[in-house]
């Protein structure tokens, strides 16, 4: 898996690493049982402090994306398979380009309608 | 290729001149005890005993010509190609432990022949093996650790312009990890070691539980690797932690993606030499990433994604010389 942190955004850091790892979930890339590298080598590789990657890690689990075992690390949960979600997700895509609807105006409609 | 292969006589001292003279003495000792010695001399054991027999020199010629044979090859991997200290080292234990271990088990299968009438009356050979396989093994890590770790050879020149990259902003941190590991090398070396086990305990000799203890350490020191890439390099480190093979960035000339092909690059698996002196951990056939690192030392390791590997280690190295 390849993760990249971009120090000049104005995202979290772990916000940064924490949505990486839930699109590549997603995605199918991470499949579930998958280990994620330690959160102690994972700070060491990207330069960040351990509790950044930690706060990642925990926000993952609080929303059941991965597990953290003890002895075993953190590992991708098994979760459903996400093909409707994103079929559903390439439509509103192409019916906000339909009607001209900028992706910000877009993206305030679906955090009102998931809240 | 301009880089010269360093270490020359020390490489000619330990992986040649060091087996051959174990081997010599070897034969020396044997050739000593000729008139102490029944003839036919026996070599080979069975279940109950020896069940084999033949000539003095029957005993003797199979285990000089291996080790010799081992020992002239290994040297001219490690002087022709060795840029690598891995490559040497691994040249220098390969021919030294199997030295030590041949010519242990040619005086020791005949050490317990000698004043005999016939050899017949032969001991069993479960203390030989396991005297050669302990002898084999320390003499060899001993020599493979007399071998000259690679100074830190850093260059400034400027990746390969063709090679893959990542496009990677300046302030944009990265790391690429994957696991690999070989499910056939799971299957074929669990069916080895029960196998060792299962011989042990039919032949009573219980020497070769070592072997089959030795056999399960390499097995699971060799089945599964995690490979890094990040700021500091490429880390690839086996699950028990060795081995483990680091490329720093400083050292790292290009990467590329490429198919892998054990048997005919590598001879196997596992952690390899392979053609022109590559070093290689080598899992399975397939996607594997192949690095070229300061001193002509080339590094192969199979594993899912080495493309983006490869454009990651690319774009890391190049950035941090750009300045």
């Amino acid at each position: 898996m390849l993760l990249r942190i971009d120090t000049s955004s104005p995202e979290p850091l772990f916000e940064q690493i924490g949505s990486q790892v839930r699109s590549l979930v997603a995605r199918g890339d991470l499949a579930a049982g998958t280990r994620l590298p330690a959160a102690r080598d994972l700070a060491t590789s990207l330069d960040v402090n351990l509790h950044t990657v930690l706060r990642a890690y925990q926000d993952l689990r609080d929303d059941g994306v991965i597990e953290l075992r003890r002895g075993r690390g953190a590992v991708v949960a098994d979760v459903p398979d996400h093909a409707r979600l994103h079929a559903a997700i390439d439509q509103v895509v192409a019916a906000a380009r339909d009607l001209d609807v900028p992706p910000a105006t877009t993206m305030a409609l679906l955090k009102e309608a998931l809240r | 290729m301009s880089n010269p292969v360093p270490d020359r006589l020390r490489t000619t001292l330990l992986t040649l001149v060091v087996p051959v003279a174990l081997l010599a003495a070897a034969t020396a000792v044997a050739l000593s005890w000729a008139d102490d010695l029944p003839d036919p001399v026996a070599v080979h054991w069975g279940t109950d005993g020896p069940d084999g027999f033949g000539s003095l020199a029957s005993a003797i010629w199979p285990m000089l010509l291996t080790g010799v044979v081992t020992s002239v090859g290994a040297w001219a991997l490690a002087f022709w190609a060795g840029r690598a200290s891995a490559t040497r080292r691994i040249a220098t234990g390969t021919s030294v432990g199997l030295a030590a271990f041949l010519g242990c088990i040619m005086v020791g299968s005949l050490a317990g022949q000698r004043g005999l009438a016939d050899a017949v009356d032969a001991g069993g050979f479960g203390p030989t093996l396991l005297v050669a396989v302990i002898a084999g093994l320390v003499l060899g890590v001993a020599a493979a650790a007399l071998v000259r770790t690679d100074r830190p050879q850093p260059t400034t020149a400027r990746v390969d312009r063709d090679a893959p990259r990542l496009d990677l902003g300046d302030s944009e941190r990265a790391v690429w990890r994957r696991s690999v590991h070989s499910r056939p090398t799971l299957v074929v070396g669990t069916v080895a070691v029960l196998a060792v086990l299962v011989a042990t305990v039919l032949t009573r000799m219980w020497a070769l539980g070592l072997l089959a203890v030795l056999l399960a350490a390499l097995l699971c020191s060799m089945v599964a690797f995690d490979a890094t890439v990040d700021e500091r390099g490429l880390d690839v480190r086996s699950l028990l932690g060795w081995p483990r093979v680091r490329v720093p960035l400083d050292e790292v000339e290009r990467a590329v993606a490429r198919q892998v092909e054990p048997i005919s690059e590598f001879g196997g698996w596992g952690y390899r030499v392979g053609r022109g002196g590559r070093t290689g951990i080598v899992l399975r056939k397939g996607d594997g990433l192949e690095v070229h690192r300061t001193g002509g030392r080339i590094l192969v390791v199979t594993v899912d994604d080495a493309a983006t590997a490869a454009a990651l280690l690319n774009a890391l190295a190049d950035r941090s010389r750009a300045v």
